[in-house]
């Protein structure tokens, strides 16, 4: 028996006892604190979708309804066929890399319930406007995303209905938790054969690490301006992403430094383009984003 | 009275003018010395018994602050380290994630003592960035299969009798990047993804009983407020066990990087599972496998398999001195220390090899011995001035010994970047520097 189905049965039997902890049950409502949760209440934050659809709103759209609003919302970070850009996710391909070197785990090849795709697309994309997208556009990017990865046809409509019905093709990848998986013994004395024992790797360190200096990191205190624009704007516009300016390329900055400083803070505050206003980041000051304004025209003015 | 009162008032400026100059003076010696630092202190060739500043302070003479007055109370209301103590800070990995919103910084275990991670030096891992939660607008929703779902805000939580623990919070990922080869070249890094810290707060059991669950109820989802809306699936026996509401860590309201105003703590589980900004609990009879329990913290295997709801966090250590950040600096004896933990219950030993696993010697526990939580261990060494190889191997209390690299890539391969509990290896070069490697 696995320690999770142990685990399961043992909750079976302190439902049974009634919650007997410490000694003494206590019922239901004892403390009375709080309030009673509406349905209203509760619609509003419930938000979870299960591997049986449970929690799916009513609704549908197909892999092209969500073209367009892929390519706007998420292909800035997961590119324009879900190969992701920098860092962030890749989304399609990798099937048969499980067992590689180098697996790449993505929707596709990695996922193994549809449901999970609409959860997490509702819950938390885009990236810097979790929540802002309709349970219509949520159904047209996962259908956009499951076509990208050839799970469904580009005319298939995806709804509430049949969406707990795609099959994910690692569905039965995944097992419950059976560790101990090791079971190493406690060994004193002549554990190893001697000369057995070689150095397999060591991280890459500079040539002159012999004279005793260990590398560290410096941590400057930033300025507003730069922690502003670590926090709000750095996201996309370190990495160039959805062809964000990086600061300090000049070549990218020299026009819209000749639109002058107003007319970028302008942009910041309001958004301009994909970027939303104030990088997503509502609970800014304008003077703050003002500094971080600054911060970026003072890296890429240098140049 | 008058004139008492302006000549107090008038030595008082006096006391602060000749405090100020002093001061100022004080303030050349630590620039002096922090360069200085800077250069040398974490730096293997520091040479012992040469004082940084000079002799001017040591005896015979006598240091300045020892012949003037002190700032006085309230200097700081919130108070903070010395400012010789500036470097003992956060850091992170910038090419691990995509971004700082999105992402992890590391606690440096090799300036810490004893057991417990101060506040300002926990771990951090966000998946959203740190929401500024209002604590008056913040909700706790309890509800699903429950008889009576109910709306608590942090107060109502607060009401409830709680009780407080020292238990560990450590991230599945400790350690990850060393699963195909060593490659973080300080302690920070490779094992700087656990905290240990006093959390204060409700059983998540209380609640559940004063909601009352339904028969057929076998999982609760925990949710945070976060953009991430951060979710993971708990069983309901571990629900009923030992899982918190917190709303303290270490006396004082739990910091905005770890939750603030409430979280979740499972004790002995991945630190993830402990959802911070709390808003949510849904009680279900199936788990909802959300992203965070399958395309994350799933654990692949070498068959392309992946383990599953892996919530444990295994016994583990790591010698915390020497390491990478504190090299020796001179031949003689040394107390040897390190940490051990696990998130079955307690350290019961740790034996510590100087000659890569060839032969160990039992280490002794120090101090506190709890469950869950971090447990230090020391062992009297003398260097000879040669090169070692310096391991630990924790065991816990159900008999579990800590394995090593072999014996886990024999058993998941290298791909699971989750749960690399191995025993790790320092190398120790004659001239006392220490870095990190992996053995046979």
């Amino acid at each position: 028996m696995s320690r999770l189905a142990k685990s399961l049965s043992y909750v079976g039997l302190i439902v049974a006892l009634g919650f007997v902890i410490d000694g003494h049950a206590e019922e239901a409502g004892h403390y009375g604190y709080g309030q009673d949760a509406t349905a209203e209440q509760i619609a509003g934050w419930d938000i979870d979708i299960r591997p049986d659809g449970m929690g799916l709103p009513p609704g549908g759209a197909t892999p092209e309804d969500g073209e367009m609003l892929y390519e706007d919302k998420c292909a800035s970070c997961h590119g324009s066929f879900g190969e992701g850009v920098g860092r962030y996710p890749v989304l399609s391909g990798g099937e048969g890399t499980l067992t590689e070197a180098r697996p790449e785990k993505t929707v596709g090849s990695f996922w193994p319930y549809a449901s999970t795709l609409w959860d997490y697309i509702h819950r938390a994309m885009p990236f810097t406007a979790p929540e802002s997208l309709t349970d219509e556009e949520v159904y047209a990017t996962t259908a956009y995303v499951l076509y990208l990865n050839d799970l469904i046809e580009y005319d298939f409509e995806l709804t509430q209905e049949n969406l707990a019905d795609v099959e994910m093709p690692n569905k039965d990848g995944f097992f419950f938790d059976d560790r101990p998986d090791v079971k190493a013994k406690r060994c004193m004395k002549n554990c190893k054969k001697p000369g057995s024992i070689k150095i397999t790797s060591e991280p890459e360190i500079s040539e002159d690490a012999d004279s005793g200096t260990v590398e560290t990191v410096v941590v400057e205190q930033p300025t507003e301006g730069q922690a502003v624009y670590q926090h709000a704007c750095s996201v996309c516009h370190a990495a160039g992403v959805g062809e964000a300016p990086i600061p300090g390329d000049s070549a990218a900055w020299s026009a819209r430094l000749a639109l002058g400083r107003d007319a970028l803070i302008e942009s910041a505050l309001n958004g301009k383009g994909i970027m939303p206003a104030k990088g997503g980041q509502s609970q800014l000051s304008d003077a703050a984003v003002t500094s971080a304004v600054d911060y970026i025209i003072s890296l890429s003015a240098k140049q | 009275m008058g004139k008492n009162k302006s000549s107090t008032a008038n030595l008082l400026q006096t006391v602060a003018r000749e405090g100020e100059k002093l001061q100022a003076s004080e303030r050349r010696n630590f620039l002096k010395q922090g360069l200085l630092l800077a250069g040398g202190a974490l730096s293997g060739a520091a040479v012992p018994g040469v004082a940084l500043a000079g002799d001017s302070n040591l005896p015979p003479n006598v240091p300045p602050w020892t012949k003037s007055l002190g700032s006085g109370v309230l200097t700081n209301p919130y108070g903070k380290p010395s400012p010789y103590e500036s470097h003992i800070v956060r850091r992170n990995v910038p090419w691990l994630t995509a971004d700082r919103i999105a992402s992890i910084s590391f606690t440096p275990l090799a300036e810490l003592s004893g057991i417990i991670t101060p506040s300002s030096l926990v771990f951090e891992r966000y998946h959203a960035g740190v929401p500024a939660i209002d604590p008056a607008q913040h909700r706790l929703m309890i509800h699903g299969m429950v008889d009576r779902p109910i709306i608590l805000s942090v107060d109502d939580l607060k009401r409830f009798p709680s009780t407080s623990v020292i238990r560990f919070i450590e991230c599945p990922a400790n350690g990850g990047m060393e699963w195909r080869a060593a490659q973080m070249d300080a302690l920070q890094f490779t094992h700087g993804m656990i905290s240990c810290c006093e959390w204060t707060g409700v059983l998540l059991s209380t609640l559940l009983q004063e909601v009352g669950i339904k028969k057929d109820a076998a999982w609760v989802l925990a949710e945070g407020a976060d953009g991430s809306h951060m979710s993971r699936s708990i069983p309901m026996d571990k629900a009923l066990d030992d899982a918190l509401i917190v709303f303290a860590q270490n006396g004082e309201p739990l910091r905005p990087e770890q939750g603030y105003p409430i979280r979740l703590m499972n004790p002995g589980w991945e630190g993830n599972t402990s959802v911070k900004w709390l808003r949510r609990l849904e009680v279900g009879d199936e788990a909802w496998y959300h992203r965070e329990e399958t395309a994350k913290y799933t654990d692949l295997l070498a068959d392309g398999r992946a383990r599953k709801f892996s919530y444990l966090q295994e016994c583990n250590s790591v010698v915390t001195f020497p390491c990478p950040e504190k090299p020796l600096t001179e031949r003689g004896r040394y107390e040897v220390q390190g940490l051990a933990w696990s998130g079955e219950g307690k350290i019961k030993r740790v034996d510590v090899s100087f000659d890569g696993g060839m032969n160990w010697r039992p280490a002794r526990l120090k101090g506190l011995v709890l469950p869950k939580a971090l447990t230090r261990f020391g062992l009297e060494w003398d260097w000879d001035g040669g090169p070692a190889m310096i391991q630990s191997r924790a065991v816990d209390e159900t008999g579990y010994v800590q394995p090593t690299y072999t014996q886990l890539r024999e058993a998941r391969g290298s791909s699971s970047i989750y749960h690399k509990n191995a025993i790790h290896t320092w190398r120790l070069h004659d001239s006392g520097k220490v870095t990190n490697v992996q053995i046979s």
